[in-house]
């Protein structure tokens, strides 16, 4: 692991912290979140070299920390979601966002083009591992209760 | 039965406002009343209205929520989560439920100036982590402060939230803008994406692909049409900036 990739764990753990405090995340809970982006990160850092796709990699660490976000819920009796929204706060990609306006300014199409879709890959690959776990989980127990 | 109505619908509005997920809250209520033993209960959420029928072997009764404005405050989102459990425990009186609703309206937050020193360390923070140095992270911070500060006034004057975005978008990126030219940093990109991470709507459009794709189409596609516009607010703060200084680089 390089020194950045250390820097860039510990700021994903701040980032996840500071944002569960901004959405009056406390005690436990917090602790949770801020954990839990820590785990987001240090995962991907982890996987980025093992798999040199990063659509897929942010797929897996969504899914990874959805499951430990359904885990913590069970054990903090609290909704899962404050949960995997604050630890996936590192991985939303704002800088993939920030150089798709630069591109979109400076007028070159097929820059603009590849950035947008590559930030709309990242969103995605998001969503969809979040998905993979927590509509199974909801739709499990709401069957279950249904029964 | 109606005043209880009444304050079940209240425990489903605060959730909404305090940003719980759709078919959480439906589910919730859904949840309470059979407790209570209704014969059929019908919930329509999204994220500006709650619609509740609920059937008695007699009567129904029905009442309906506009929700204008939402926050993002998860700790009463946890209080109102565990009241609604207690309730289908317990099956509370409206008088009980009043009580503990009014308990959980006065739950603790964190200070004012403590969100501004979050601000400034988020998007500190972010800078390093998108590869900023240490002086970019320093400028950076303070004008994750200033962002905090220029929200405070939006919501103080136009209360408005796509607005209130794409002033502090333009506000960053000109203040990012005017450090460059001052050669105090030298890498703008950094310090703005730094910014930008604190305005991103990224929660909003994950929770609006994940109702999407649950079955909950309507907030789903509410949620997502919210999310594109406040990332285009966004980008026509940077985009101002640019146009008037002929490009940000």
């Amino acid at each position: 692991m390089t020194s950045s990739e250390l820097i860039q764990i510990a700021a994903g753990l701040i980032g996840s912290l500071c944002f569960g405090i901004l959405f009056n995340m406390r005690g436990k809970r917090l602790i949770a979140a801020a954990v839990g982006g820590l785990l987001s990160w240090g995962l991907f850092v982890v996987l980025s070299h093992i798999i040199f796709n990063e659509p897929i990699n942010y797929f897996i660490v969504a899914a990874v920390i959805s499951l430990y976000s359904e885990i913590m819920a069970r054990i903090l009796k609290t909704p899962a979601a404050p949960v995997v929204t604050t630890s996936l706060i590192p991985l939303i990609p704002g800088g993939s966002l920030y150089y798709t306006m630069a591109s979109a300014f400076e007028g070159s199409f097929n820059t603009f083009l590849e950035k947008a879709v590559s930030t709309l890959k990242l969103a995605g690959a998001l969503a969809l591992g979040i998905i993979v776990i927590t509509a199974t989980s909801q739709l499990l127990f709401r069957h279950v209760k249904q029964k | 039965m109606e005043k209880l109505l009444d304050s079940i619908m209240d425990i489903g509005e605060q959730m909404l406002i305090n940003g719980a997920e759709v078919h959480k809250v439906e589910d919730s209520i859904k949840r309470m009343f059979s407790a209570y033993g209704t014969k059929r209960t019908d919930v329509f959420i999204i994220t500006s209205s709650i619609v509740v029928t609920i059937h008695t072997d007699d009567k129904a009764y029905t009442q309906t929520r506009r929700i204008t404005e939402t926050t993002t405050d998860y700790e009463k989102v946890h209080r109102l989560n565990e009241l609604s459990r207690s309730i289908c425990k317990n099956k509370y009186s409206d008088k009980e439920i009043r009580n503990q609703l009014a308990e959980i309206a006065k739950s603790k937050k964190y200070p004012l100036w403590f969100e501004f020193i979050c601000y400034a360390i988020i998007s500190g923070a972010f800078t390093l982590f998108f590869g900023g140095g240490i002086i970019e992270a320093a400028v950076s911070f303070i004008i994750g402060a200033l962002v905090r500060f220029v929200i405070l006034l939006c919501d103080k004057t136009v209360k408005n939230k796509i607005f209130s975005k794409f002033v502090s978008a333009f506000i960053a990126t000109s203040l990012a803008y005017i450090t460059l030219r001052l050669s105090i940093i030298s890498a703008v990109d950094k310090v703005i994406i730094g910014n930008i991470m604190t305005l991103i709507p990224g929660i909003g459009l994950t929770t609006a692909l994940k109702d999407l794709l649950v079955g909950d189409s309507i907030a789903g596609l509410l949620r997502t049409i919210e999310a594109c516009i406040t990332a285009l607010a966004i980008a026509a703060g940077y985009f101002a900036v640019a146009f008037l200084t002929g490009g940000i680089i």
